[in-house]
């Protein structure tokens, strides 16, 4: 969309938000438009020379600046604001019903303030869910715990773990992105900012310390970053394992007419991807490195035999203590 | 650009006035007399400046609609202000103060003008609530589908399914859904019949509506979310024994704790057996394998002998020993 195009879009929207709100300043409709004073100024001056004089039974648009306050009249053509766009309406449904569902408890008039915006847009309840189920219990507690920024005991699974670990972390924000819930927090343990995802926490306990750090702004959701002495690993898909290509970030996918690939990725945990490899029971070959493949056949042999004592710990470790963190 | 006339944001304002204002459809003549635009000496570039402009304004969401003027076969153009105004939400001031503090929190990108055109002609929000929330949605994906899917219109694309096969689908787009980073899309498929999940990323192309607006009613009891998970299947119960470390994979499934069956191989230290319910082999197996040797199956034993089934298929694929005749994986992530 052009600069002139979003100015317009603001423009039409100015209009009536003034008209309702005779003597605003500038300060005032710079804030509820995101934008700056001087903006504001520009799109005024526009204005003043909007409307349709004579033919059009109207005439110009009076738009008078006193001190930093404005005054609009004969604007009445545009007493209403135009309809939000289809995708505007679903981000903004999108972005509410997140907060709705973390506060929701805590603001009544958040949930019918939504029935009516719902009403309004035409956007009936679950046409758009981005929530992820099943995590809201979790998510509750992590809300409660930010909002008295009081201390806690997770138990967490990492990326390349194989059991939950114990933290003890000062939350600082909670963040939906991409469909999961994130808890940004201090990690006392690994004295330092860190990101966990919700759908990791197997429990939370909050704690009666209260959080001894300052929030940092900055918040990003965890990336892989390839690092020194990570393993770059060549995977064959069958047409059915697919779905390997979307849980991981493959460096190239190599697409085959027959519906297989070749994937290529960077990985710092082996034993994640021998996981993922063991999950297509068959249909996903790891070619490279024979480190992983090693661990794919020993993790095998060591389900292979339904009869056979159980081992415990034992078969586990062999397969893939070679390079387990 | 041409360098007498005014700036194009004032030359659309009044475009949007004018188509607003009138009450018949305008051909070009009349707009080019109500605005005092599209004057240039060049007929030509006058008219595609104006087409350019009708086609920006469309692209903001001002209806602008083509009908029959009464005079002679020029088009003419309208607005209505039925289709333009957003009309009034008559929301309270807690009403408004939630949404203002909501939309705060939120922090999402391109939803400023949104709630703005909302609170337009609603009170000021007042009070003031200090969470720290963030929530990042990129809802690029749905650009395409917007439309289609509040208007209820019908859609077309091109759609490879999981199995790698390509082809044309018709369909009624109840709901669109985020899981993970994923996008899909759940409506009545007109070939198959029935309620179907696409993926937004194995659309071939993009969605065409085919209808106008209103073509279909949105059933009341679609549950989109056991639609992104496929058919409920009840399952089976079964015993697992489990190590230490697997445990908690096993609980968040929720298993429950059983005594150790006393028929069975003695328990490694640390090791409990439990049992998992709602167990649907197809789907799960693949799962219990991932855990390797930290679960074991216990009963049945048709869920056991899948599990060594699936283990021997591993290892025909990696050492080139295959026993038995290799058959088609449990695996069985994906729908459509």
């Amino acid at each position: 969309m052009s600069r002139a195009t979003e100015d317009v879009a603001r423009m039409l929207t100015l209009i009536p938000w003034l008209l309702e709100r005779q003597g605003a300043s500038l300060s005032e409709i710079a804030t509820a438009f995101g934008v700056s004073e001087l903006t504001i100024r520009r799109d005024l001056e526009h204005l003043d020379y909007c409307g349709l004089p004579g033919l059009g039974g109207g005439d110009l648009f009076e738009v008078d600046l006193i001190g930093d306050r404005v005054l609009v009249n004969m604007a009445d053509e545009l007493r209403r604001p135009l309809k939000p766009t289809a995708s505007e309406a679903l981000r903004l449904v999108v972005a509410l019903d997140a907060v709705t569902e973390v506060l929701g408890a805590d603001i009544p008039a958040l949930r019918s303030a939504m029935g009516k915006v719902r009403d309004a847009l035409g956007i009936p309840e679950r046409l758009v869910d981005v929530l992820p189920s099943g995590q809201t219990p979790i998510v509750a507690q992590v809300r409660d715990a930010v909002t008295s920024q009081r201390q806690i005991e997770l138990e967490y699974v990492g990326r390349g773990d194989r059991d939950p670990r114990r933290r003890r972390v000062d939350p600082w924000s909670l963040r939906l992105d991409d469909g999961v819930w994130y808890l940004y927090a201090y990690d006392h343990g690994a004295q330092g900012p860190r990101t966990f995802r919700c759908d990791r926490m197997v429990a939370i306990e909050i704690q009666d310390e209260i959080a001894t750090t300052a929030p940092e702004e900055t918040f990003e959701p965890p990336r892989y970053q390839r690092s020194t002495g990570d393993d770059y690993v060549v995977v064959e898909v069958d047409r059915n394992a697919r779905w390997f290509i979307d849980a991981v970030e493959p460096e190239t996918v190599e697409e085959r007419s027959d519906g297989t690939a070749q994937v290529a990725l960077w990985t710092d945990s082996l034993p994640w991807v021998a996981r993922l490899v063991m999950m297509g029971c068959g249909s996903i070959e790891a070619a490279a490195p024979q480190q992983l493949r090693s661990m794919i056949v020993a993790l095998a042999q060591a389900i292979a035999d339904p009869a056979a004592p159980i081992k415990g710990d034992v078969a586990y470790t062999a397969a893939t203590e070679s390079k387990d963190a | 650009m041409t360098v007498s006339g005014p700036p194009k944001v004032e030359r659309l304002v009044n475009l949007t006035i004018a188509l607003l204002e009138s009450r018949r459809p305008l051909t070009f003549a009349d707009i080019k007399r109500k605005t005092g635009f599209y004057g240039q000496s060049d007929a030509e570039s006058a008219r595609r400046m104006f087409e350019r402009d009708k086609d920006e304004l469309r692209q903001l969401g001002v209806p602008i609609e083509i009908r029959d003027s009464l005079y002679g076969d020029e088009p003419g153009y309208v607005v209505s202000r039925a289709r333009y105004e957003l009309s009034d939400i008559d929301l309270t001031i807690e009403e408004v103060s939630a949404l203002a503090l909501a939309m705060r929190l939120a922090a999402a990108e391109g939803t400023r003008l949104a709630f703005a055109k909302l609170a337009a002609r609603a009170p000021d929000p007042v009070g003031d609530h200090d969470v720290r929330l963030s929530v990042a949605v990129d809802v690029a994906p749905l650009e395409a589908i917007a439309d289609a899917v509040i208007g209820r219109q019908t859609v077309s694309f091109d759609y490879r399914n999981a199995d790698g096969v390509a082809d044309l689908r018709r369909v009624d787009p109840y709901a669109v859904v985020q899981r993970g980073s994923n996008w899909y899309l759940v409506g009545h498929d007109h070939v198959r019949d029935d309620v179907r999940t696409f993926r937004f990323d194995r659309m071939l192309s993009q969605p065409r509506a085919v209808t106008s607006a209103e073509a279909f009613t949105r059933p009341d009891d679609v549950d989109v979310r056991a639609a992104i998970q496929g058919p409920e299947h009840p399952g089976e119960a079964i015993l697992v024994a489990s190590s230490p470390t697997a445990r908690w994979a096993l609980e968040a499934r929720g298993a429950v704790a059983q005594p150790w069956p006393r028929n069975t191989h003695q328990a490694p230290e640390g090791w409990t057996a439990c049992e998992l319910q709602g167990f649907e082999p197809r789907r799960d197996v693949s799962w219990l394998v991932s855990l390797g040797p930290d679960v074991r199956v216990l009963a049945p034993p048709s869920v056991a002998e899948m599990v060594a089934e699936a283990a021997s298929n591993i290892l025909c694929r990696h050492t080139g020993e295959c026993t038995g005749p290799s058959t088609e994986s449990a695996s069985n992530k994906d729908q459509s």
